[in-house]
């Protein structure tokens, strides 16, 4: 008894992909069949990985090991008790010890509050807002601790995880999150998760944005901008912004009438009749300083 | 129930003997299917949830046949699952066709197959008529015996149309100087005449099938009391016999039919609803 046979968790994973591949293989039956083999062997394998980084693995093993040591007389009702006695002891519940597979958990609840906050755009206030909700409540409710609530550390990870899916550089906006970051253990309160989401989805926009002004102004041979011309863009871009500093509906329609296309065009054109040599302005240049414009507008977490 | 030999097994047959991987190997693709959700309340709590769903008889709900057919206790339970969902059917004294029956089934088990129903009903209805109405105590009793010993049944089957056309597994095969005879008694002129098989020769095959196979079958104890009681009988006299008979206290499953409308804790919930 003294040794698990060495093949044992292998083989049960084998049994379960056994028995997966032949659904997924039938899915795919009528479309290219062996593509669908490979693409179930990929599922197959990858949860494999799931199941391995989640802890289910070494999980069961450590289980089977108790019931053939213990060889109780009804082992399903010992394996209840066996898991039940395990979910007690985690940090969850106020235990000691990271059950396996804590930091995995914790990607998917960001996925999934990732989700919810991308259901709305974020001019739709009403909507975005109440999805922010939602998202909140996700990220705080941890099992039965004690303190339900979003720390800061998962705060910063959504943000990073924001701005990485929305293919904005880093450097970009490293700028924002150092200034709406909170601290690791603090906790963040609704008001303050809000409005550190909407200010990074409107980044981000403002971001793209900017990114498509740019390829209007590249030389398509080059891939790269007049200098000057960027930098005309990006002048009037900070007049804008700074007229709608103050929020009488005047302002807004100052700010709108120096980025419309008349005022732009004029900033361009003198900018390309000066004609000075430069070294031309890149893309990362652009959109860098940009988003500093936006990001001076935002209001660090005090 | 496991003896104290159990700690004598050497391990695989230890697991094997109360489907310990099935149960692990099931829990782990429920798991994988149900991923998305797990983050809420930890893997562990799922895993506990699902073995105590096992050990109360839950567990086979809306599942696959083949999951439901898997094991002893699969099979016990979801009879019982069975019995308590439906029993006011009983209740009112409702009637039911074969295939309303069936209906029933499909909508504990989405594929639970026809030909299974079928034969419950054939030993209900005797192999006759088989658009008649069943009770549902008749029906139940007898599905509980063509879905628990599925594959005991099938073997009997085998060894009986064996012996109406004259074979007698149990006979010893000599070869003779003359053309490879089998030593058998004259059967088809006298065996036409009468009906069905006799009982000690059909009890004798039964017992050797019992020691042979490992999948369930019925106690021999009742087996040989049911058989000892007649003289020569049918296929389905023998089933309507067996399913009559104690089997209910073999198997654990299901009430004796006098209690069949009685569930006290069934009726506390639904008081309270």
């Amino acid at each position: 008894m003294d040794v698990l046979p060495v093949p044992l968790p292998s083989a049960k994973m084998a049994a379960v992909e056994k028995r997966r591949l032949p659904v997924a293989q039938a899915a795919n039956f009528t479309g290219s069949g062996r593509s669908g083999v490979s693409r179930a062997a990929a599922t197959a394998e990858s949860e494999e990985d799931f199941l391995r980084q989640v802890g289910v693995t070494e999980m069961l093993r450590a289980a089977l090991l108790k019931v053939l040591e213990a060889r109780p007389e009804e082992p399903i009702a010992f394996l209840a008790h066996y898991f039940e006695n395990m979910d007690l002891r985690s940090p969850a519940n106020g235990g000691a010890g990271e059950p396996p597979g804590q930091l995995l958990l914790q990607q998917q609840r960001l996925g999934r509050a990732l989700w919810h906050l991308r259901l709305a755009h974020h001019s739709q206030r009403t909507a975005f807002n109440n999805n922010v909700g939602v998202a909140y409540e996700c990220l705080s409710a941890r099992g039965r601790k004690k303190k339900p609530g979003l720390d800061g550390r998962t705060y910063s990870e959504l943000l990073k995880r924001i701005c990485r899916d929305g293919e904005a550089p880093e450097e970009v906006v490293a700028p924002l999150l150092r200034k709406i970051q909170c601290r690791d253990h603090e906790a963040v309160p609704l008001a303050v998760f809000r409005a550190g989401m909407l200010t990074c989805f409107v980044l981000l926009e403002f971001v793209a944005r900017a990114g498509a002004l740019y390829r209007l102004l590249e030389d398509p041979g080059l891939a790269v901008a007049d200098r000057h011309v960027g930098q005309a863009v990006l002048d009037t871009l900070e007049g804008a912004l700074q007229a709608s500093d103050d929020t009488t509906p005047a302002r807004y329609l100052e700010a709108g009438s120096r980025l419309g296309p008349d005022s732009l065009a004029l900033a361009m054109d003198r900018a390309l009749v000066a004609q000075r040599p430069s070294a031309p302005m890149t893309r990362e240049e652009f959109l860098e300083k940009a988003a500093a414009l936006f990001i001076a507008k935002v209001k660090p977490v005090g | 129930m496991l003896s104290p030999e159990r700690l004598a097994l050497p391990d695989y047959e230890y697991l094997a003997q109360r489907h310990v991987l099935t149960y692990m190997e099931d829990a782990v693709c429920q798991l994988l299917e149900n991923k998305e959700d797990i983050s809420q309340y930890g893997i562990a709590r799922f895993f506990t949830e699902y073995f105590n769903s096992v050990c109360q008889g839950t567990h086979i709900l809306f599942r696959e046949f083949s999951f439901i057919q898997a094991t002893p206790h699969n099979r016990a339970s979801f009879l019982r699952a069975f019995w308590r969902c439906f029993r006011t059917v009983g209740k009112n004294g409702d009637l039911l066709t074969m295939r309303e029956y069936h209906c029933l089934l499909q909508l504990l088990c989405p594929d639970f197959p026809l030909e299974l129903t079928q034969k419950a009903a054939r030993i209900v209805l005797m192999d006759d008529a088989m658009d008649c109405l069943m009770s549902f105590s008749d029906f139940l009793f007898a599905f509980q015996i063509q879905f628990y010993y599925s594959e005991f049944l099938e073997s009997v089957a085998a060894i009986y149309q064996d012996l109406l056309s004259g074979k007698n597994p149990n006979t010893v095969i000599v070869p003779t100087s003359s053309s490879g005879q089998h030593r058998q008694r004259p059967t088809s002129g006298e065996a036409s005449m009468l009906e069905g098989v006799e009982a000690p020769l059909f009890y004798q095959c039964l017992e050797n099938l019992c020691d042979r196979h490992k999948y369930s079958c019925p106690p021999p104890a009742l087996v040989k009391e049911v058989l000892s009681n007649v003289q020569r009988l049918t296929f389905y006299g023998f089933l309507v016999a067996l399913s009559k008979h104690h089997i209910n206290q073999a198997l654990g499953a299901l009430p004796d039919k006098g209690d069949l409308m009685h569930d006290p804790a069934l009726d506390e919930e639904l008081e309270r609803l």
